[in-house]
């Protein structure tokens, strides 16, 4: 056997050395700080760190925020919300024509406009389209509930017929649900607009995967709970966006989501609640503070079973002033949103002006002592257990709870997951109960159609419309009907401002917290904004 | 030993059967409302909508009929359509499935072998100072939340020295590998991608240690305890006596014996941990089984419930199988015994 010279290295050193070696180069290959590695390309995708809470990505089923900004961004609508969220402006429709009775729209198609396979967008497709919205009775279904008919006069110009006089069918036909869709294409694929498409209709999995609009971007790919890829649609009638592609990814936490701007790992992040955004500190990103529609309420529901005493008019009128509105916004958001006087959102028509709601516990107490509860009574307040728009619900709860110990009402508080809390106020219905609210379109209708006291809407069911002293729902639904009629901006503002004020007498929904919304986005980037249709409208960001 | 395999191998789809039975009637009567993630909370109150999503979905059936429709349907390896991803549950299964095994192993390794590096430290000098670090340092990974020790992992090497990714299993911005397999470091590798396998690489270490410091808290003082046992049996003082090196007797002939109870805990914890570790993928935008689990939950998705559920149980049987036959592989009295 050879022997080793004792001036070679042993065995075991030079395997030691090597190993060590090899260790180093991988730990400087892996632990690499990430600048030097990667940095993000300007020329990549814009990544948006959002709780995703997609039900569907088809624009007839589809129903939630992250849908609004999907959809926005990939299906083109008739007719779109401008920046300052108040102007119907043109979008697949170049112009149009309403009747004197509002009931009859006519739109003109401008001809430039062709879906991302290059085919034109015809009055076939929209009629199609919307058609198709109405009959699958998805989510957003109700946006059509007063559909007539549609008429595709020439492959340019179409007609539109409401049962019923409806001044905010224009807003309505620039939410996001109601984009037009490439029905030849859709057609093929499983999907149709017949009356039976609620059940006949098997297109749903066929959206997941593809799309077929006229919007500024198509979808890539999409992985629930993970990721929703837009690419840039080359075939872009309009401005093309600024950005090649868009990362919509799932993050669920509002401190990942601000770790993630901090890195560059996100540009955008969507959720980071006021609280969040005080505490980090990112040089090169832009917190901007907005106010948002999205607002979260008190209900009061006479009608239910349970109610400890009957929620009479003085009762209510009681809780309403016992309630510490402005105490409620700096304890749950820090100082960062705004009261808001009746349940359509300040900025909405019919809003302005409107008296803000007032503090007065001794007023409260009074009235408690002439309903017959000197000494208060004790009351449930259920909520869904969540944190929504920024605003912690539990919180809010006990300073509710605080507030009311303050007139006797003693509230014992119970929070419920939300597939219970909505499950309970309707069935067997919850006397004082915390719910939350964000718009689908830019109109007031749609609040009084879920909030006012009028026949057959869903808070007047649960209020006992009809049923309880004060509460005929008459009233409403004639002003109601007069706004939907209104020729003009100012008829429609005052009807809708009547509604509001009867809708603030009623003290039955009691708004508390109208929480701002945090921007967050990393100095590179710009033309985000909130938009109240359509959220966060993609195809006008840009990344130098 | 292959008697017993047998035997559980065909018990299995009985206690499959049972799983899916209680799962289904505790879905069924749980109060809530399902259809709020197919339609939307304010289309409740919308008659024709509910009755057409009821109709589209089965839900205006009865109880019994559902379960005999979902057994049938799971007899044919179906095992429906989730109320809120509208994907077959077994696809979405299938496609998460192998996010969390990748870190689940990975997890694993990291918890197994720290747990019983800090156990044979902590044994061999026992009531050192070295045996009280090595055992606070298990405690901390028992005790600390795991949200909180990914937030501050994330915050420590992700935003501020940026030694590794944040959340995801890859860039955000990269494009992702075919997938073939469902594990980004072997559909990496497929791909010939060696910077994307570095990537996810670099994406899984801190997960992985997060959630392997559990882990490793639970393995080590198992096994310390364990070995403190072993170590003071005759063969051991047998073994020293003989002049076996200090190292040898640790490993060869005191670990083997110690690590026989450790086996269970490590086969129940790697079950555990399929359906289980929902924090870690939560904060780290994990696609994984944990987080499709809460979603299902929370938004009451009947059949993705039932899904996740049966895919826990057999994790379970098959963990429980699987240890039975490393136990016994590992002691022999086990292997004469059965």
């Amino acid at each position: 056997m050879a022997r080793r010279s004792r001036l070679a290295p042993s065995r075991s050193f030079a395997t030691s050395l090597a190993t060590s070696f090899a260790a180093s180069l991988l730990a400087s290959v892996f632990f690499l700080p990430l600048d030097v590695r990667s940095a993000p390309a300007a020329d990549g995708p814009l990544v948006v760190a959002r709780a995703m809470d997609v039900n569907s990505l088809d624009p007839a089923r589809a129903y939630c925020d992250t849908c609004q900004i999907y959809l926005s961004a990939v299906y083109a609508t008739l007719l779109t919300l401008a920046p300052d969220n108040q102007t119907i402006i043109p979008m697949l429709a170049k112009s149009w024509e309403v009747s004197p009775d509002v009931t009859t729209f006519t739109f003109h198609l401008d001809p430039a406009a062709t879906f991302s396979d290059g085919s034109p967008v015809t009055a076939q497709d929209v009629k199609w389209s919307l058609e198709r919205l109405k009959n699958i009775k998805g989510g957003p279904a109700y946006l059509m509930d007063s559909l007539k008919s549609i008429e595709a006069k020439d492959p340019a110009t179409v007609v539109i017929t409401t049962e019923t006089p409806n001044s905010e069918f224009l807003g309505i036909l620039a939410a996001p649900y109601t984009g037009i869709i490439n029905a030849k294409l859709a057609a093929a694929n499983g999907a149709n607009a017949n009356a039976d498409a609620a059940t006949s209709d098997a297109s749903d999995t066929w959206f997941l995967a593809h799309s077929a609009g006229a919007g500024p971007f198509v979808l890539e790919s999409y992985t629930a709970d993970d990721a929703l890829r837009l690419a840039r649609n080359d075939k872009y009638w309009g401005k093309k966006p600024g950005v090649p592609g868009v990362v919509l990814k799932q993050t669920a936490d509002a401190v990942t989501q601000a770790q993630m701007l901090q890195s560059g790992t996100a540009d955008i992040a969507m959720q980071i609640d006021p609280d969040t955004a005080k505490t980090v500190s990112v040089p090169d990103a832009t917190f901007k503070s907005v106010p948002s529609f999205n607002f979260v309420y008190a209900a009061i529901s006479p009608a239910a079973k349970g109610a400890p005493v009957p929620l009479t008019s003085d009762v209510r009128q009681a809780i309403a002033l016992a309630l510490d509105y402005k105490g409620a916004i700096d304890f749950t958001v820090g100082g960062e949103g705004k009261e808001q006087s009746s349940a359509i959102p300040n900025g909405y028509p019919g809003t302005k002006d409107l008296p803000a709601p007032v503090t007065n516990v001794e007023k409260a107490k009074e009235l408690l002592a002439k309903a017959g509860h000197p000494d208060g009574f004790a009351m449930e307040l259920e909520f869904p257990a969540m944190n929504v728009y920024g605003v912690d619900l539990s919180l809010l709860a006990q300073k509710v709870q605080q507030d009311l110990g303050k007139v006797g009402i003693k509230l014992s508080l119970k929070p419920v997951p939300f597939t219970v809390w909505i499950s309970d106020i309707n069935d067997p219905g919850t006397p004082f109960a915390l719910g939350f609210f964000a718009p689908d379109y830019f109109g007031s209708a749609q609040y009084v159609q879920y909030f006012g006291m009028l026949p057959d809407m869903p808070w007047a069911n649960r209020a006992g419309v009809g049923k309880q002293p004060g509460l005929d729902g008459k009233e409403q639904l004639a002003l109601y009907h007069k706004a939907l009629a209104a020729t003009d901006v100012p008829a429609q503002e005052a009807a809708y401002r009547d509604l509001a004020l009867k809708m603030i007498d009623d003290k039955i929904i009691l708004p508390l917290v109208s929480p701002n919304l945090i921007l967050a986005y990393r100095n590179d980037v710009s033309g985000v904004r909130y938009s109240a249709c359509c959220n966060l409208p993609l195809g006008e960001i840009e990344k130098k | 030993m292959l008697k017993v395999v047998v035997r559980r191998l065909l018990v299995m789809p009985f206690l499959l059967l049972g799983i899916v039975t209680a799962t289904f009637l505790l879905a069924q009567f749980t109060k809530g409302n399902p259809l709020v993630s197919i339609i939307g909370a304010r289309n409740l109150d919308n008659a024709e909508v509910v009755a057409a999503a009821k109709a589209r979905w089965g839900l205006d059936r009865s109880v019994p009929e559902r379960y005999a429709i979902y057994v049938w349907n799971l007899a044919h390896g179906d095992l429906g359509t989730s109320f809120r991803t509208k994907q077959p549950v077994l696809k979405d299964l299938a496609q998460r499935l192998p996010a969390t095994l990748e870190l689940v192993i990975c997890a694993m390794i990291v918890g197994a072998a720290g747990g019983i590096a800090l156990a044979i430290v902590s044994a061999e000098f026992q009531n050192s100072l070295a045996d009280h670090a090595a055992r606070l340092l298990a405690l901390m990974g028992s005790c600390l939340p795991v949200f909180w020790l990914g937030l501050i992992a994330l915050f420590l090497f992700s935003v501020q020295t940026r030694l590794l990714p944040g959340p995801g299993r890859l860039d955000i911005r990269a494009v992702a590998p075919p997938t073939v397999t469902g594990f980004m470091l072997v559909d990496t590798l497929l791909a010939g991608n060696v910077a994307g396998f570095i990537d996810a690489a670099r994406h899984l270490v801190l997960p992985s240690l997060v959630l392997g410091w559990s882990v490793m808290g639970i393995v080590a003082r198992m096994v310390r305890a364990s070995m403190l046992d072993v170590l003071g049996q005759d063969y051991i003082t047998m073994a020293r006596a003989k002049g076996a090196a200090r190292l040898r007797v640790l490993v060869h002939h005191a670990l083997a014996n110690a690590l026989i109870p450790a086996l269970t805990i490590l086969g129940f914890t790697f079950a555990y941990l399929i359906t289980g570790s929902v924090l870690v993928e939560t904060i780290f935008s994990w696609p994984g089984i944990g987080s499709y689990a809460v979603e299902a939950a929370r938004s009451l998705d009947y059949p993705a419930i039932t899904g996740v559920t049966i895919l826990g149980g057999l994790g379970f049987l098959i963990a429980n199988l699987i240890t039975d036959v490393a136990y016994a592989a590992a002691d022999p009295r086990m292997r004469e015994a059965t």
